[in-house]
């Protein structure tokens, strides 16, 4: 593993096909992948600002705008795209909530996996232009969800029209599917890939009362809630009941502000709640389902002494590359403040499962032929050492200190593209290829 | 030493695997009669299905079991079952049936009995739980464990069961009652300020090497009266961890030169006066 600087020939910037990244300029994402570049010798990536996109410029407008050195003609030099995460920023929350409105001037939902849903109370454009920004309060997920796949479904026309050849390396339409845990888990069914089993296989839970029906008419008392649009923790239950007792639990960093005259407000706590009194743990189950939401057998995962854990698996065209071993004292290891991170070995994950773990991803990720990067979330049961896909990370490759052949995240993939011809044909015959695979 | 860990996962017990079986299938296998550590993990859906099957096969089977010297009850974490939720059964009629047993770890509660705690060679008895019942405290203090070194109780919280109070705790703390008693834990409590008044200055000390009265709600009150205590000073060991005393009283115990672990502050939470032991759930 030496300089991952050498292996890339300089060459002039013309034979370079220009990366475009949609994101937030100046943010870890968009600053990792900067760095990467600027380590291999690569010119920078054009990063255009959801912030212009969401306020009604499109992709072709941006792109002409940049300052001179970095301003490209989308037409003569097809451009690689690349989708970050939108958030990290609560003006871009509140824009996507309005464009998800019911009286948007965009209403293409050919990208949502269940458009035809309608979503609680919607906020005309008006009223989720007033929404303040309160700390870690869930606005309104569903219409957030619909303002995304508007914005997503926009992208992929603008892109097209305007920069034909043009390649994503996610396809806006995967990342949508990604983004909604209900569609992602049943495409990897679809697919044969291994999931923990979905609650309500016959009849969809639509609230607590018939989630609470499911659970024991199933016999499947512990299972995971999710928002079905949620990143990370955010609107995720660790629930259970005990079918003798009637007895509940519900580990959760949802929160609830309770008011007399407006209904409750919900928001991501910083830290995991324990909830047993029935009055709190229905209204944020109902609240989860009327914004959509998916549950799940919780699988008990394999222990690290008196924690257990689960892999994040980077897969990258086709190749598992990066992987974490996240390691909690609580169910819910997609905790930043809660949970450590250790390599799969550290973790105590034989050879033999990372193994089985990196050719779960790779098939998981394969299940989304359109899109090359992801990071796949996998746990291992810890009574089969059965390898389950809990979830697919469009832009799940923000991973620290953490290298694969000697590369942070970033540096792999611009390799990778590199190698497969994404970027350019090296003029030269290559440089020896240290370390990659 | 040969350890074997038995346990069901909710796949496995819904596909008609029970513990019973595997327990059977252990004893007739070559390597029971060198088993010397034997821990039994989630019986399957413990929450719904109590422990009786396990004490029921384990004293069918003992005699493929002759060097068993240890045994764990109900070892199974959060991914399995709630520790409150785990429903144990009366477990005495394992210890006649392994005569020459040393150490008894039990996991879970809920309808936990000990009715006739009488064992020779018993060393070790360490009860883990959410909310200790006093029954179980009462079979303990009417319990014969001549032999006894190590007694280890996670008392708990009222809400998962634990309906004694500190006058349910005396009897256990004779001295004589347990006359080679060097380890107690009377830990993981709501009422360890309670426990800690009461146990600064009994007799028993003087026969204690370590007293563990971490994973509780002690406060300034109890390590107050800890300090307080003469007794205290010949102890090898105090465990205090896991505790809600003040950064003064942590700064007295540093200055104390005792063998004193005050590790682990807990901060109550939002300035309100609530606080909770470690295994709440």
């Amino acid at each position: 593993m030496g300089m991952t600087g050498a292996i890339l020939p300089s060459q002039s910037d013309a034979l370079l096909r220009p990366l475009i990244v949609i994101g937030n300029p100046g943010d870890r994402r968009t600053g990792g992948i900067q760095e990467a570049r600027s380590n291999l010798g690569l010119t920078p990536a054009i990063i255009i600002p959801y912030a212009g996109l969401l306020a009604g410029q499109s992709l072709a407008e941006l792109s002409l705008s940049l300052p001179d050195e970095a301003s490209v003609d989308l037409r003569t030099a097809p451009p690689l795209l690349r989708l970050e995460s939108p958030g990290g920023s609560f003006e871009n929350e509140r824009a996507l909530i309005m464009l998800g409105a019911p009286d948007a001037e965009d209403m293409d939902d050919s990208l949502h996996p269940y458009g035809d849903h309608p979503d609680p109370h919607p906020l005309s454009v008006k009223t989720a232009g007033q929404l303040r920004d309160l700390q870690g309060v869930l606005h309104h997920p569903s219409q957030w969800f619909r303002g995304y796949c508007r914005m997503l479904a926009r992208l992929k026309r603008e892109a097209t029209e305007a920069c034909p050849g043009s390649v994503w390396l996610n396809d806006p339409a995967d990342i949508a599917n990604m983004t909604d845990k209900r569609r992602t888990q049943q495409i990897l069914a679809e697919t044969g890939i291994s999931i923990p089993r979905p609650l309500g296989e016959e009849m969809k839970p639509t609230d607590y009362t018939s989630l609470r029906e499911s659970m024991l008419t199933e016999r499947m008392h512990r299972i995971f809630i999710k928002l079905a649009c949620g990143s990370a923790a955010s609107g995720l239950i660790a629930y259970q009941i005990n079918p003798v007792t009637g007895a509940e639990v519900a580990l959760t960093t949802v929160g609830v502000e309770h008011y007399i005259t407006r209904p409750p407000i919900y928001y991501n706590s910083g830290k995991l709640r324990r909830y047993t009194d029935t009055a709190t743990i229905s209204g944020i189950i109902d609240w989860l389902y009327r914004h959509g939401a998916y549950a799940e057998q919780w699988i008990p995962k394999l222990g690290h002494g008196a924690r257990s854990f689960d892999i994040r698996q980077l897969v990258v065209y086709g190749e598992a590359c990066h992987s974490i071993a996240r390691v909690s004292s609580t169910p819910i290891t997609n905790l930043h403040l809660r949970s450590q991170r250790m390599s799969p070995t550290e973790a105590g994950l034989s050879e033999h499962i990372q193994e089985q773990v990196r050719d779960t991803a790779v098939h998981a990720l394969a299940a989304f032929p359109n899109s090359g990067i992801a990071g796949i979330d996998v746990l291992v049961s810890g009574s089969s050492q059965r390898c389950f896909v809990v979830d697919v990370n469009p832009f799940g490759d923000l991973l620290y200190e953490v290298k694969y052949h000697g590369c942070s995240t970033y540096e792999w993939e611009m390799k990778v593209l590199f190698a497969r011809d994404y970027i350019a044909k090296p003029p030269t015959p290559p440089v020896a290829q240290e370390g990659s695979a | 030493m040969t350890e074997v860990k038995l346990g069901i996962g909710y796949d496995e017990f819904e596909d008609g695997q029970r513990i019973g079986t595997e327990i059977e299938k252990l004893s007739s296998s070559p390597e029971s009669t060198s088993i010397s550590s034997l821990i039994i993990g989630d019986w399957g859906q413990a929450y719904e299905n109590s422990s009786e099957e396990v004490v029921d096969a384990l004293v069918k089977y003992s005699a493929s079991f002759p060097a068993l010297r240890k045994l764990f009850i109900g070892e199974m974490g959060f991914e399995e079952c709630e520790i409150s939720w785990i429903t144990q059964s009366d477990l005495s009629a394992l210890l006649p049936t392994f005569p020459e047993l040393q150490s008894l770890t039990i996991q879970g509660g809920n309808e936990l009995s000990l009715s006739q705690l009488h064992h020779d060679k018993l060393e070790e008895l360490i009860i883990i739980s959410g909310g200790l019942g006093k029954g179980v405290l009462e079979n303990i203090a009417t319990g014969r464990l001549p032999n006894l070194r190590k007694l280890e109780l996670y008392l708990g919280v009222d809400n998962y069961g634990f309906d004694g109070s500190v006058d349910d705790i005396f009897p256990i703390i004779q001295p004589g009652k347990f006359p080679k008693l060097t380890y107690l834990g009377l830990k993981n409590s709501e009422i360890q300020d309670e426990i800690a008044e009461a146990i600064a200055d009994a007799p028993i000390l003087n026969q204690l090497e370590t007293l563990d009265l971490s994973l509780g709600t002690l406060s300034d009150k109890g390590g107050e009266a800890l300090l307080a205590s003469d007794r205290i000073k010949g102890l090898k060991a105090l465990n205090l961890s896991h505790h809600y005393m003040s950064d003064e009283m942590m700064e007295r115990w540093r200055k104390s030169g005792l063998p004193v672990d005050v590790s682990d502050k807990q901060e109550s939470e939002d300035g309100d006066d609530w606080r909770y032991p470690s295994i709440t759930e």
